[in-house]
């Protein structure tokens, strides 16, 4: 008697455990798809202001601006996306480093300085004022990305 | 090809006036900084490689040495012999065998001359006295002897041939890959003997610092990671600057930074070479 009651007490205790496991999951992979949705907009963000700074195409303000708050959009709640949880996700993959989480105020400054120097991108009041703003923003990727996101294909 | 080394002596080093313009340049190329930068939070100018900065690898934590001409604690001694067979053959000044975390395998195919020319402008740098911790490695003098066999198979001291078939950029490019570069070191990987696995040349691998994956450098323009040798150029020039991602994880942002210092010919021959490998 006794031992099936502690069968079936095991048996919702972990189904209990599984369910709030598959929950968390399913977070975990929400706020990394969030990060890798803010990463791809800063892509196409670069893409667009990338030859401006080459050269290749004129530089366009209003064009500029847009892929800023393509940027702002997607990346809008950035700092709760960054739970010790999702260091890994069961479903997403992700190239976050340990570091993210055992230097936690370091890459919360290293986001300030990100957010500050995009700030400058979009006040940037000409041409020359831009690429100035763009150079230190790809900096800001730059010094983030050597700290804390791993290599790939 | 594969001898265990014979140490150099005087005979062996050509009478050569050094270049400091060109040490410069194989220093930068060579990415010394990298690894013998002082300590973090030490009160030495972090440009100088006055070593000291911890290196984690698989066998233990290496402490880099310090590369400054101080008499003491860095290079201020050491002969032209002594600093060609640390560089080239992987033996130390106590003529014990050096942990190839030191990329002597690579440094092997560059000319003597080169080399020497790396000392020189190493000499032109500011005297730090700044003594480094020991190597923790586990058994370290068990290991050294474990070297001299480990030599016998990892250490290919063959100079890097110019290919008349190919252009002079192409030539220029793979002596800076193979050589001073080091590419190799991370981006072909090794066997289980720790070797470099030649057949799959910078074909990619795991990370030796446990951080992913590093990436293969084979047909990079058939693979759309760049457009062309020109856009790998820029790549390597500027970085995530100019919105190139894909180089700063891994160590290969402190690689740039330092590829951003060499002359643009350089970094165009680099790039010619290694779109062109198929």
């Amino acid at each position: 008697m006794i031992n099936k009651f502690s069968t079936i007490l095991a048996a919702t205790v972990l189904g209990l455990s599984l369910t709030a496991g598959v929950a968390s999951a399913g977070a975990v992979d929400d706020a990394i798809k969030a990060r890798k949705a803010c990463m791809k907009a800063n892509g196409g963000a670069m893409g667009v202001m990338v030859p401006m700074m080459q050269g290749a195409k004129p530089y366009d303000a209003a064009a500029v601006g847009t892929a800023v708050a393509a940027i702002e959009a997607a990346c809008a709640g950035w700092d709760g996306w960054w739970a010790p949880e999702t260091a890994k996700g069961e479903a997403e993959v992700t190239k976050a480093k340990a570091e993210i989480w055992s230097d936690a105020a370091g890459f919360k400054a290293a986001s300030a300085a990100y957010s500050a120097a995009l700030t400058g991108v979009k006040g940037a009041a000409d041409e020359a004022a831009f690429k100035t703003a763009f150079g230190a923003f790809g900096g800001t990727c730059k010094s983030c990305h050597e700290a804390y996101r791993m290599p790939s294909e | 090809m594969l001898t265990i080394p014979r140490p150099l002596t005087l005979a062996d080093i050509p009478a050569h006036t050094s270049n400091l313009e060109n040490g410069q340049k194989l220093y930068n190329a060579g990415g010394c900084h990298s690894c013998h930068l002082p300590a973090k939070g030490s009160t030495i100018d972090k440009e100088i490689p006055a070593g000291g900065a911890p290196l984690h690898t698989p066998v233990g934590t290496l402490y880099p040495p310090n590369l400054t001409p101080d008499a003491e604690t860095g290079l201020g001694q050491w002969t032209d012999v002594e600093f060609v067979n640390a560089m080239q053959k992987g033996i130390g000044r106590d003529g014990g065998h050096i942990i190839p975390a030191f990329p002597y395998t690579s440094y092997a195919h560059m000319t003597v001359e080169d080399v020497l020319d790396i000392k020189a402008y190493l000499a032109t740098l500011p005297a730090i006295k700044n003594a480094v911790p020991a190597h923790e490695v586990f058994a370290l003098p068990i290991v050294r002897r474990g070297l001299g066999a480990w030599k016998y198979l990892g250490l290919d001291e063959t100079k890097t041939v110019t290919d008349k078939t190919q252009s002079d950029g192409w030539n220029r490019g793979k002596y800076l890959v193979d050589g001073a570069g080091h590419c190799n070191e991370c981006h072909t990987p090794r066997t289980v003997f720790m070797t470099m696995n030649t057949s799959k040349y910078l074909a990619g691998g795991p990370h030796p610092e446990g951080e992913g994956k590093v990436p293969s450098l084979i047909n990079l323009v058939g693979r759309e990671k760049y457009k062309d040798a020109k856009d790998l150029a820029s790549a390597l020039q500027f970085g995530e600057m100019m919105g190139y991602s894909r180089l700063s994880s891994g160590g290969m942002g402190k690689v740039q930074t330092n590829m951003s210092k060499l002359p643009e010919a350089d970094v165009l021959a680099i790039a010619e070479y290694l779109t062109s490998l198929k």
